[in-house]
């Protein structure tokens, strides 16, 4: 059974024709002990065989240790967003629900090369040199949880020094422990500095400062 | 079976001057929007989250909207309705405002990205859930505290939750996470509900819940490496207890966001004061749903807003 309804891949079709640029996802999976790597792999599937320009790369996550090494995947399933360089953005769980949409903004994006950021946080991420991990803790169910994937995406695509993951917790509960999500959206950033909830820009760019 | 939800490519336009903005994208303003853009209105939509549907998509089951005999989903009628406004031609655009200009022929809406331009505006802003204001709630928000149940009633499973309050919210959403956890108390400031009948009578049929009445919660106790906890106190006879839970929903009640029009629009308790038309005290500006004081605050009520002063801005506009 598909597992976009044709009317959804009429919308996604539809969404996708604003596409300039060729986009790869390149998804890391395995065969046993992955609870949505089939389900994200079929949804891939479905998904690139909506546009031309769009492509995806299937790696075995335990044959090609050296690229998900490469490409900082840790967990499975992963999916990165990759245009005419890696901007490190990433997708840890499948993108079902809510995250679908912000996969597709991260498509776009990638695609076309437009943000929506403020000259003040451009300006800010014009000189910022140290790197910067951004975790955003989400579940499918979650609606203000594609804007904080979104604006994290964002500062990645924008920024060289920056990389951000959506991780989708349910499939991952080890890392809700670790980083004692208990609510989402859930932002972390380096590890250890966190902000809870769609924080605005300005708020978010404060705490990355603050976190250097 | 997994649900996949789009996103939303806007071409709208800064440099025009709109027929309409409607601020806000809950139940209220998609609808002004569908009704707008029927009567040919140019109409864009500033939604801060880029998911519209306000509240409704933070509400598990709809069951008191007309239509739907089976209760819907809180996220797939705001979707649906997001979608039937969008086929006739609603722009929506994922935007804070920041500052409005209202007086004069074209008024002028801010956000980060834009400076959005229109003859009449709408604001259908709604409300957020108010707070507590007892210490440990900001602390522990996100992490133990919750005020939306879709969102995070999933962290729970097998565990104790509180849910404080004792209104349709605050009932309604203990039955969805009364399906993880193993044990919810209500606990409720009064002795009897807020809530309608039908649903106080499911919760008291509920065995997993537990009515905590006539009882306020004096803090809150989530630090780490101590037992979690929260501290009651009965209103009648003033005394304290420890009641240990893994987390806390709270759900008592909205304050609108109005922020925005503070000494610009004549507000009461903080909410828009408007007439029968809708209109505020501001020419070309109305004002529809929950943030319009003397709202009933229903999904119901809120689309009925919206149809009827989309009808009323047209007239203006013609």
């Amino acid at each position: 059974m598909p597992m976009l309804d044709d009317k959804v891949i009429a919308e996604v079709k539809k969404i996708l024709a604003n596409m300039r640029d060729p986009v790869t996802l390149r998804m890391y999976s395995q065969e046993f002990e992955c609870g949505y790597c089939k389900e994200t792999h079929n949804l891939l599937e479905e998904l690139t065989s909506a546009n031309k320009l769009l492509k995806l790369e299937v790696l075995s996550f335990e044959k090609h240790e050296e690229e998900a090494k490469q490409d900082q995947v840790d967990k499975i399933p992963a999916i990165a967003v990759i245009g005419a360089k890696d901007h490190g953005i990433r997708f840890f769980g499948v993108p079902a629900g809510y995250e679908f949409s912000s996969l597709l903004n991260s498509i776009l994006m990638v695609s076309t090369g437009v943000v929506k950021l403020t000259s003040d946080t451009k300006a800010f991420l014009d000189y910022l040199k140290q790197p910067v991990h951004l975790q955003v803790f989400v579940t499918p169910t979650c609606p203000y949880c594609p804007g904080a994937v979104m604006l994290a995406h964002q500062l990645a695509f924008y920024s060289d020094s920056i990389r951000a993951d959506m991780v989708e917790i349910s499939e991952f509960p080890h890392l809700a422990n670790k980083y004692s999500v208990q609510g989402v959206p859930r932002t972390v950033i380096n590890e250890k500095w966190f902000l809870d909830g769609a924080a605005p820009e300005a708020q978010l760019v404060e705490k990355i400062k603050e976190a250097l | 079976m997994l649900d996949f939800d789009l996103g939303f490519i806007s071409s709208a336009n800064a440099d025009k001057v709109y027929d309409l903005i409607i601020i806000g994208g809950g139940p209220a303003g998609l609808t002004a929007g569908l009704y707008a853009s029927r009567y040919k209105l140019d109409t864009l939509m500033l939604e801060r989250a880029p998911i519209s549907g306000g509240q409704l998509t933070s509400t598990q089951w709809v069951e008191n909207y007309p239509g739907f005999p089976e209760p819907v989903l809180g996220q797939k009628l705001a979707r649906d309705m997001e979608a039937q406004a969008k086929l006739f031609g609603l722009q929506i655009v994922s935007e804070a405002v920041t500052e409005v200009r209202l007086e004069g022929q074209v008024k002028e809406i801010q956000t980060d990205y834009n400076t959005w331009k229109a003859r009449a505006v709408l604001i259908a802003t709604g409300a957020s859930p108010r707070r507590l204001g007892i210490p440990g709630e900001a602390e522990f928000s996100g992490n133990g505290v919750s005020y939306c149940a879709t969102c995070d009633g999933p962290f729970y499973p097998d565990k104790v939750v509180a849910v404080v309050g004792g209104g349709n919210s605050a009932l309604e959403e203990s039955l969805f996470i009364a399906k993880y956890a193993r044990q919810v108390y209500i606990i409720h400031r009064r002795d009897s509900f807020n809530a309608d009948p039908i649903i106080v009578e499911r919760v008291k049929a509920e065995p997993r819940i537990e009515l905590i009445t006539n009882t306020v919660v004096d803090r809150i106790e989530f630090s780490e490496g101590l037992e979690r906890r929260i501290v009651l106190r009965g209103v009648t006879d003033n005394a304290q207890r420890d009641l240990p839970v893994d987390g806390v929903f709270i759900f008592v009640g909205q304050i609108p966001n109005t922020k925005l029009f503070e000494g610009k629009l004549t507000l009461e308790g903080g909410y828009i004061v408007t007439d029968h038309a809708y209109r505020t005290s501001s020419e070309g500006v109305w004002a529809v749903g929950d943030v319009r004081a003397a709202s009933l605050r229903q999904v119901a009520t809120a689309v009925g807003d919206g149809a009827a002063a989309a009808h009323y801005i047209h007239k203006y506009l013609m």
